[in-house]
């Protein structure tokens, strides 16, 4: 007995004697900082800074009969153990040890999910907050959080902490997490171009890694109508780019599957009653002014029939739009679970309506295009409410300076509003009004911005040095948003705290004139990463001061780490500066 | 080869005889108004018969003197053409379709005249192709097998269909560059790229009738180059054993750009951004792996123009040694006749940083009589091997660190302009100096992403500062197809003076770029800068810029370069391509 306990004394001390000799070595091959993207609230690592080996029998324990969680804890198990990230700051072969010394605490066996509100469903607002502690002397840790979908986002986490060959993990890690907004997304545009399923996919599988919850799908436009409608199945068949660029019922199923999956909402919009041109080819009688050249010769800018070339808008003065129009809601309801539906109702142009017939009589018997638009708006916005959604406009639909409806027929309880013009100004507006808005200001979330223009015999160009069109990137919301103007943006800037509650949150938006699947993951990746943590966690340091200083360095990391998971994401710096910490900075201060 | 030596003079004959018809009589073809392109577009393209096209015939064949090179390249086009089936996106209209079998087309027949000039700067890439209506055999006549390459792109432009292989006929082409160098540069050193990347971006180039890459192999951030004689510069200096290039690597790809008709010009920087090579030799580089602006210094003290610092020092004489085995490497490894040695961006913080210039500058020496220095011990060393040298335009223009231009032969040297635009080019060919253009207004492709460098305090605002407003990074804003298409690299120069402008380069630095987005910077953006040096950015006709027309026909070639597998960027919702005129702005 007392040999036995001997052993066991001399079997601490020796553990000891290693942890001392091994943490400093463990420490010059490995960050000394733990790399999660976006950034948790509050997160902590018990000052020695312990690693753990993932032992190779590692487990997922989630005792729960949940479909979407299942999969993601399946997922996240495949991921958590084949993904092996060497992160960029130690994978210099020619710097990098011999591999690190066997760490001292017992390999973790095991991540226990433990959840209180099983049955939440993935809506706006939902609880995604979750606590996670890895100990560092027991082989388990347990992820804590109110939903499945909080526990998603924990799942993102701990694969994060996970690194190297063999696995290893940090222990004595205390995560507490929530994001600040509800609304983190992203909108595609497929109308434009097109782009595949896969591409689609891949899309909210990157937005679900960065905690994004909520892809806004710009679904039709006037280029193109690519879904396929159960109850109108001229639109696609007619108005989309061909058989092979179209979106089916069951890709539609797929998505929105995948999307519950990886706890991220899918949020259609049909856009209308502008940006309808794709509809003429099946209806030509419910559109006004299309397929016609957008800006007629000779005509002033304000004469023009759109806003950019496709014309077309829905004409709210015939009745058989009403009937195809609420064909198309009511498949479109069917299709997707999420409690918002996204209306359009932007870019309405007084010169498409004014080249029909019917809309000129009633102007000229003293009728205004607003009460055109109004309705529209009376005919469509209760019908979309009788449906049980929320309706998502565009600012315009309020703030357009020729066209928009009064106020008082948009009930603010079933509406939001999403901002894209005059930054922090509109958005000041919209809540002023009472209305919950949805920030995606041009000058800060348009990813398309700043690479030219792509009218044609665009005679800005013809000039050998760039003229002030030119020279910012040449279209009209250049330049390009780079990943700091996005990360900097303040969405609650210049409103009380009262009307910054009314901010449910933003979206980075991809325009696809100049976009489609060969740029897709560039355009997006990593800047949208820049809004997710922005969103998530602020884009301020405990002193309140910007951190995208210390954000370079991470996002870098999580750049390299994105591609690794197949997400083409563009490069920020050379590899020179992640493998030279803090030598590719600006500040000369002294260091 | 069954060629007898009449038969080239008689086509030639014939060819002049039909382009003089042409000329007098049928309006020049590839437009874009019937759907028949090609990028870059030919000088002349004149249709002999009302457009139309002809079945290619299943067994099709292209009959190639017998050359390495050329032979290599008529095998491959033979190949694209039979598989690609091509479907534009706009079908060619106003065309007759012959569907006769029996007078499909079934053979390319390439004449050369000169089957032994190498490729080399100026060598002559003039072309005839003629595609009788009707007619089972097409011609194609160059005088050097470098000229033949180019033809067989623009056949290869004209064949499209799918079941059935369709090309233009009726149809006469005479082309030649306006512009001898016609580059693209690709910077190795800050992110790798593997062996493959550069292949297909040579073989994009080719597409594209450019024939140089410029490949800045090494800079400061790493020395990628396996060199047989000083081996352990890439040992010690590259990002990784996955990350060197090995000497069989070299040989491949500058193999690969012979069949190609793309030479392959390296670059060693030098003596600036030379940071990777003190890995390996410590003692030759001044300043290395200091931060490259100390702390409450000035601008003008920095180190490096930007993170990552290193000058090789002039002033030990084991530099030279160094330097001129890797010279010895290099020319051994690239059979190419330039030789692009560097000398941009001389900081003098950091060969102020090292004692023995020190005491050099304070016995009355000046930086420019280092860079003399060591300028006067390499240049010569480079021209004993038969290289002319490519510089930067700093080694003259430089306000601070200079050199005089007795240093630079003006036979065995030549500029390359980054700077002020055109006025540098007119500093350059004032001095008497040949000139290739890479003027980062216009030509670099990295620009306008953003800044790379971390905590930089010119971010921490809402609304986006001057800087930022621009697209954040010093050459900032992005540079368009438009802005690039645009470029007149001879501007504001007499007839005699542009005759020195040898050509252009478009420019990929690596600071935000790496394979993942190698493509999308080049594709369609060098297209444009290739058209222009090609047969120009104006209408042959009227002198007016012709980019209004190439919207359409640059779209319509960024799809058949995706198609080939270059992943281009779009300049175009599809709509607009299936809408034609319907994107244009003029109203």
């Amino acid at each position: 007995m007392v040999r036995s306990h001997t052993s066991i004394s001399n079997v601490v001390a020796l553990i000891f004697f290693l942890v001392l000799l091994i943490i400093p070595s463990v420490q010059s091959t490995t960050a000394t900082t733990i790399d999660v993207w976006p950034k948790p609230r509050l997160l902590r690592w018990a000052p020695l800074h312990q690693l753990s080996l993932l032992s190779p029998s590692f487990t997922i324990a989630s005792p729960y009969d949940h479909p979407h969680l299942s999969s993601a804890v399946s997922r996240y198990l495949t991921l958590i153990k084949t993904e092996h990230h060497l992160p960029s700051s130690v994978n210099n072969p020619l710097t990098a040890t011999s591999s690190p010394p066997p760490p001292p605490s017992p390999p973790l066996q095991s991540l226990h999910i433990f959840i209180h509100r099983l049955h939440a469903p993935l809506h706006h607002g939902v609880n995604e907050s979750y606590t996670l502690h890895v100990p560092n002397d027991r082989p388990t840790a347990n992820l804590t959080a109110e939903t499945p979908w909080g526990a998603m986002r924990g799942l993102e986490t701990f694969s994060q902490l996970v690194w190297g060959r063999p696995s290893r993990v940090p222990v004595g890690v205390y995560v507490w997490d929530d994001p600040i907004f509800p609304h983190r997304g992203l909108l595609l545009d497929t109308s434009r171009n097109y782009y595949g399923v896969g591409d689609i996919m891949r899309t909210i599988y990157a937005m679900s890694a960065n905690k994004m919850n909520v892809f806004h799908w710009h679904i039709t436009d006037s280029p193109s109508f690519p879904l396929n409608l159960p109850s109108e199945p001229g639109l696609a068949a007619k108005g989309s780019y061909g058989d092979d660029m179209q979106y089916s019922p069951d890709d539609v199923k797929k998505i929105v599957e995948f999307g519950l999956d990886h706890g991220v909402r899918v949020i259609p919009e049909i856009d209308s009653p502008g940006h309808t041109g794709s509809w003429a080819e099946a209806y030509p009688e419910i559109v006004t002014c299309a397929n016609m050249f957008w800006w007629p010769a000779e005509s002033k800018w304000e004469d023009r029939l759109a806003a950019e070339p496709g014309t077309g808008q829905l004409n709210p003065l015939n009745p058989k739009t009403y009937q195809v129009f609420k064909n198309v809601i009511s498949d479109v309801v069917k299709m997707f679970p999420e409690p918002f539906f996204h209306a359009g109702a932007d870019e309405v142009t007084p010169g498409c309506w004014k080249t029909d017939p019917t809309i000129q009589s009633f102007l000229s018997n003293g009728g205004s295009l607003s009460q055109v638009l109004e309705k529209f708006v009376n005919e469509t916005f209760p019908y979309i409410v009788s449906l049980h959604r929320t309706v998502i406009y565009w600012e315009d639909v309020l703030l357009d300076g020729v066209v928009k409806v009064d106020s008082s027929i948009l009930d603010p309880k079933y509406t939001i509003l999403q901002t894209w013009n005059n930054g922090p100004n509109n958005t000041k507006k919209i809540v002023d009004a009472g209305y919950r808005a949805i920030v995606s200001s041009a000058d800060y979330y348009y990813l398309d911005c700043g690479h030219g223009g792509f009218l044609g015999n665009d005679s800005q160009y013809d000039q050998l040095v760039g003229s002030d069109t030119v020279s910012n990137g040449g279209s009209w919301c250049a330049p390009f948003k780079t990943w700091q103007t996005i990360y900097n943006y303040d969405i609650t800037y210049g409103l009380s705290e009262e009307k910054a509650t009314l901010v449910l949150g933003g979206e980075v938006a991809l325009w696809s004139e100049q976009a489609d699947p060969t740029v897709l993951d560039s355009r997006l990746w990593p800047r949208a990463s820049a809004m997710a943590e922005a969103l998530w966690s602020g884009n301020r340091d405990e002193t309140g001061k910007k951190r995208y200083a210390e954000a370079t360095d991470r996002l870098n990391e999580w750049r390299h780490r994105m591609v690794s998971r197949g997400i083409g994401a563009e490069p920020i710096q050379p590899l020179w500066c992640v493998r030279n910490p803090g030598m590719c900075n600006a500040v000369h201060a002294s260091i | 080869m069954p060629h007898g030596s009449v038969i080239p003079a008689i086509i030639l004959i014939f060819s002049l005889f039909i382009l003089q018809l042409c000329i007098a009589s049928v309006a020049s073809a590839g437009g874009g108004g019937n759907g028949i392109n090609v990028w870059p577009k030919p000088r002349i393209m004149s249709w002999t018969t009302q457009p139309r096209a002809n079945l290619l015939s299943p067994s099709f064949a292209i009959s190639s003197p017998k050359h390495f090179y050329l032979s290599s390249a008529a095998n491959r086009y033979l190949k694209l053409i039979k598989t690609e089936h091509h479907q534009p996106l706009v079908t060619p209209s106003l065309i007759n379709i012959t569907t006769s079998s029996s007078s499909a087309l079934h053979t390319l027949f390439i004449t050369v005249e000169s089957l032994l000039t190498p490729l080399q700067h100026g060598v002559n890439e003039t072309y005839t192709l003629s595609i009788p209506a009707d007619a089972s055999i097409a011609n194609l006549t160059a005088h050097t097998v470098w000229g033949a390459m180019r033809g067989l792109e623009t056949f290869s432009q004209l064949v499209w269909g799918k079941p059935n292989l369709l090309v233009a006929s009726g149809l006469y082409v005479w082309d030649s560059p306006l512009f001898a160098h016609r580059g693209l540069m690709v910077d190795t050193s800050r992110n790798y790229y593997g062996v493959d990347d550069i292949l297909r971006t040579i073989k994009t180039m080719s597409f594209n009738k450019m024939n140089v890459f410029h490949w800045h192999i090494t800079d400061s951030h790493s020395f990628p180059l396996v060199l047989p004689s000083e081996p352990d510069l890439a040992a010690k200096g590259s990002y990784g054993h996955d990350m060197q290039y090995s000497p069989d690597d070299v040989k491949k790809i500058v193999e690969f750009g012979l069949t190609h008709g793309v030479r392959v010009l390296p670059e060693i920087d030098s003596p600036g951004h030379t940071g990777s090579w003190a890995e390996a030799y410590p003692e030759i580089v001044t300043c290395a792996n200091k931060f490259w602006w100390p702390a409450e210094s000035n601008w003008t003290n920095r180190l490096a123009s930007e993170p990552g610092t290193g000058h090789l020092n002039p002033l030990n004489p084991k530099t030279y040694k160094i330097l001129k085995n890797v010279i010895n490497d290099i020319v051994n490894l690239f059979p190419e006749a330039f030789y692009h040695a560097g000398a941009d961006e001389i900081i003098p913080g950091c060969w102020k940083a090292d004692s023995t210039i020190q005491s050099f500058l304070s016995n009355g020496g000046t930086l420019s009589q280092l860079l003399e220095k060591f300028v006067g011990s390499t240049l010569p060393y480079i021209v004993f091997f038969n290289r002319t040298v490519v510089y930067w335009e700093d080694v003259l223009l430089d306000d601070n660190v200079n050199v005089r231009p007795s240093f630079l032969p003006k036979e065995h040297t030549i500029l390359q302009t980054w700077n002020n635009g055109p006025n540098n080019t007119k500093r350059i060919v004032d001095a008497g100096y040949r000139a290739i253009v890479s003027s980062s207004e216009f030509y670099y492709l990295d620009c306008g992403h953003g800044d790379f460098l971390g905590n930089d305090s010119q971010y921490d605002q809402l609304q986006p500062s001057s800087s930022a407003n621009n697209g954040g990074s010093w050459c900032g804003p992005f540079k368009t197809w438009q802005t690039i298409y645009d470029y007149d690299i001879t501007y504001g120069l007499s007839e005699e003076e542009a005759k020195m402008v040898i050509g252009g380069e478009v420019a990929l630095w690596s600071e935000q770029a790496d394979p993942k987005v190698l493509d999308v910077r080049l594709w369609p953006r060098t297209s444009a800068m290739a058209e222009t040096l090609w047969s120009g950015n104006r209408d042959e006709e009227t002198g007016i810029k012709r980019y209004a027309q190439a919207t359409d026909r640059l779209n319509e070639w960024r799809y058949r370069m995706v198609s080939r597998g270059v992943g281009a960027e779009p300049i175009q919702p599809l709509w607009c391509l299936r809408n034609p005129g319907m994107c244009n702005t003029a109203h």
